[in-house]
């Protein structure tokens, strides 16, 4: 019977992707200004493609392309990669997009502070509501 | 040519739209041409929908597996089409065709200018597809990519009207998406690991064997996949993110949004339950109950929240919570009549909430009033308008003759099975509630005369009358404020709400096939049958 502490050894890729998961929630829930939170989801992102690749990866495997010569070699598994990459892209894609909106926000506001824009609108549409009363 | 067509149609069905909306900015300057493809591709996806609901009710109890480009199961990926497919396929074509057709001719309007038309049907064909693709896709990943493409396509509509607050509301949906997102990829990769496959019916094999060795990790994969979706389809206590973006969008995205939208997830959700993890699972780790408990706190604190909303859209939004929680109840019941009842109601309140977002829309943007309190009277100057918006609520308060009812009547009938009348309850008073926060729009809309005649002091009416003196005596020049006639909108919009309150009458009148079709889509994913 192996001990916790044995186990998280030799998992260590699973134990490090969830460390790097909790540090990507704390910042995006924690942190106000929008760019924190944008590095945040970035974080949170890389723990997943640390979990899945961890997963495909075989020690002492090697790159999985077909030797016909010797048929009993142990491959990596390609798979989790070829996903992570899908993952990869929408990660991109999802940045670029909050980027462009940080970037309207702060033509708008002057400030990446979600906290302060947040108390801005609401004098904003305060006055509003008073200027129609 | 047909053959072709016929054999791949389950492919086509995601793909025509997807396309379609790819396409679509290359004709970008062309209004007329965008909005004819925009309809076209809606139509083309109800027809095959059409055609694989012809071919499910006639091979009755075998599932059409297609196999993309011919590989088998393991190596290959499978769509299913069956009747749990087939039904939200038809909720979601039945839907968006008709908030395709609102959307003519006044899409500039709501979005602001003409360039972002374009941009916005691209989004709104993606988010389609991808939900269709959600609805027959038989493999983990492929789920979480269409999972992805729908919310990013969700994000662009919310923003798309270009405002300060739009992008904010979008802001803040991204990051909880994206959150949620990444819950769910973790929550596959789990399954992935002790699994080793990312085909579902493979999946669910390898979790009941796994679930012996590794009970932790399937226990881990389990919660992370609820609170993924659950955060992306607004599940209670996870809703934060909804009313500012539903009500900050545009009218036909806030349609499409709170309509189909979330229901995509929740499919998602009850597929990867009742199909990967499997109702034993489920029961195992008590998700039932804290799918009904959850649905309880929804209804009654969703409706609650509506309540004291002034704002038009920020109350229907309010109240997409609320509904929200009727069909996670439903789902947590583990009921045959519950779970049909959950799936009726999710078709019914996508073509209910939609009409009713379209119609708030057509209002708001008719008479330049976003309040509930300066709507007096304008039922009288828009009968067709404030009518469908009517019987919208009726059916959402669950009336006889409107398709709430008969969602709400199963939702009901499959608690009574369950032994438990607690939900019973919780679903009547979510009734009396929404009649309490939509009763009080459709007093002001029909029984109520505008206030502000009376309020104006004899001053202002004085001036009132000289510079209406004097605008009929000029000619009319851009400083003259001229009087907006507040009337119904036009031809394809009055279309657009005759067909959703068509589809909310044939729901409640005759929902025979439908109830059928979700008794069937209930029973196989009960393991029944």
């Amino acid at each position: 019977m192996k001990t916790l502490l044995e186990k998280l050894i030799v998992n260590y890729p699973y134990f490090f992707a969830m460390v790097l998961f909790s540090i990507g929630v704390m910042t995006v829930l924690t942190r106000s200004n929008l760019f924190k939170k944008l590095l945040g989801i970035n974080i949170m992102g890389s723990a997943g493609y640390i979990l899945f690749i961890a997963a495909g990866n075989i020690r002492g495997g090697t790159d999985p392309i077909l030797h016909q010569s010797d048929p009993g070699t142990v491959y990596v598994n390609p798979l989790p990669s070829a996903l992570m990459l899908t993952g990869i892209v929408v990660s991109v894609s999802v940045t670029a997009f909050a980027l462009s909106l940080i970037i309207r926000l702060y033509k708008e506001y002057g400030t990446t502070d979600a906290r302060r824009i947040a108390r801005m609108r609401n004098e904003v549409t305060k006055s509003d509501s008073s200027d129609r009363g | 040519m047909t053959a072709v067509i016929a054999d791949n149609l389950p492919a086509f069905v995601i793909i025509v739209p997807l396309f379609a909306g790819v396409v679509l900015p290359v004709f970008a300057r062309r209004q007329r041409l965008v909005e004819g493809l925009v309809v076209l591709a809606e139509a083309a996806g109800l027809a095959g929908v059409g055609f694989l609901a012809y071919i499910v009710f006639t091979h009755r109890g075998t599932d059409w597996v297609y196999q993309m480009g011919g590989w088998p199961a393991p190596w290959g990926i499978e769509l299913t089409v069956n009747s749990l497919a087939v039904f939200f396929l038809f909720a979601v074509m039945a839907v968006s065709l008709p908030i395709a057709l609102f959307t003519m001719g006044n899409l500039k309007d709501e979005v602001g200018s003409n360039k972002r038309t374009a941009r916005f049907y691209t989004l709104f064909l993606l988010l389609v597809g991808s939900l269709a693709g959600m609805a027959l896709a038989n493999d983990l990943f492929n789920t979480y990519v269409l999972v992805e493409v729908a919310t990013l396509s969700c994000c662009g509509l919310v923003s798309s009207r270009g405002t300060p607050r739009a992008a904010e509301a979008a802001f803040t949906y991204l990051v909880l998406a994206t959150l949620a997102s990444s819950l769910v990829v973790i929550g596959i990769g789990f399954i992935y690991v002790t699994t080793g496959h990312l085909n579902m019916g493979f999946a669910s094999q390898g979790l009941a064997q796994a679930w012996q060795d590794r009970p932790h990790v399937v226990w881990l994969a389990i919660s992370f996949v609820l609170v993924g979706f659950g955060l992306k389809s607004a599940l209670f206590p996870l809703h934060v993110w909804l009313p500012d973006a539903h009500s900050s969008a545009p009218s036909p995205a806030s349609a499409v949004l709170s309509g189909l939208a979330v229901k995509g997830y929740m499919i998602c959700l009850l597929k990867f339950l009742y199909v990967v993890f499997g109702p034993a699972l489920m029961k195992e780790f008590s998700v039932d109950r804290i799918l009904v408990l959850a649905g309880m706190a929804a209804i009654i604190c969703g409706a609650v929240m509506a309540l004291p909303q002034d704002d038009l859209k920020r109350r229907l939004a309010f109240s997409t919570v609320s509904q929200v929680g009727y069909i996670y109840l439903g789902f947590g019941l583990m009921d045959e009549n519950g779970l049909a009842g959950a799936l009726f109601y999710l078709a019914s309140h996508a073509a209910i909430k939609s009409t009713l977002f379209l119609s708030a829309g057509a209002m708001i943007a008719s008479a330049g009033k976003k309040k509930i309190s300066e709507m007096a009277g304008i039922g009288r100057k828009m009968p067709l308008t404030a009518a469908a918006f009517t019987a919208a609520s009726l059916g959402l308060i669950g009336i006889p003759m409107f398709s709430g009812f008969i969602g709400k009547w199963y939702l009901i009938a499959g608690s009574l099975d369950t032994g438990d009348f607690l939900p019973t309850v919780i679903i009547i008073a979510g009734s009396v509630l929404c009649a309490a926060y939509l009763f009080p729009v459709i007093r002001a809309m029909w029984f109520e005369t505008p206030q502000k005649a009376k309020q104006e002091s004899t001053v202002q009416q004085e001036c009132k009358t000289a510079v209406q003196h004097a605008a009929e005596h000029m000619p009319a020049g851009p400083g003259v404020p001229r009087e907006v006639r507040v009337k119904d909108p036009g031809a394809a919009q009055k279309l657009a709400l005759i067909l959703l309150t068509a589809v909310i009458f044939v729901l409640g009148v005759v929902p025979g096939p439908f109830i059928e079709l979700a008794r069937s889509a209930a029973a196989e994913l009960l393991m029944l049958r």
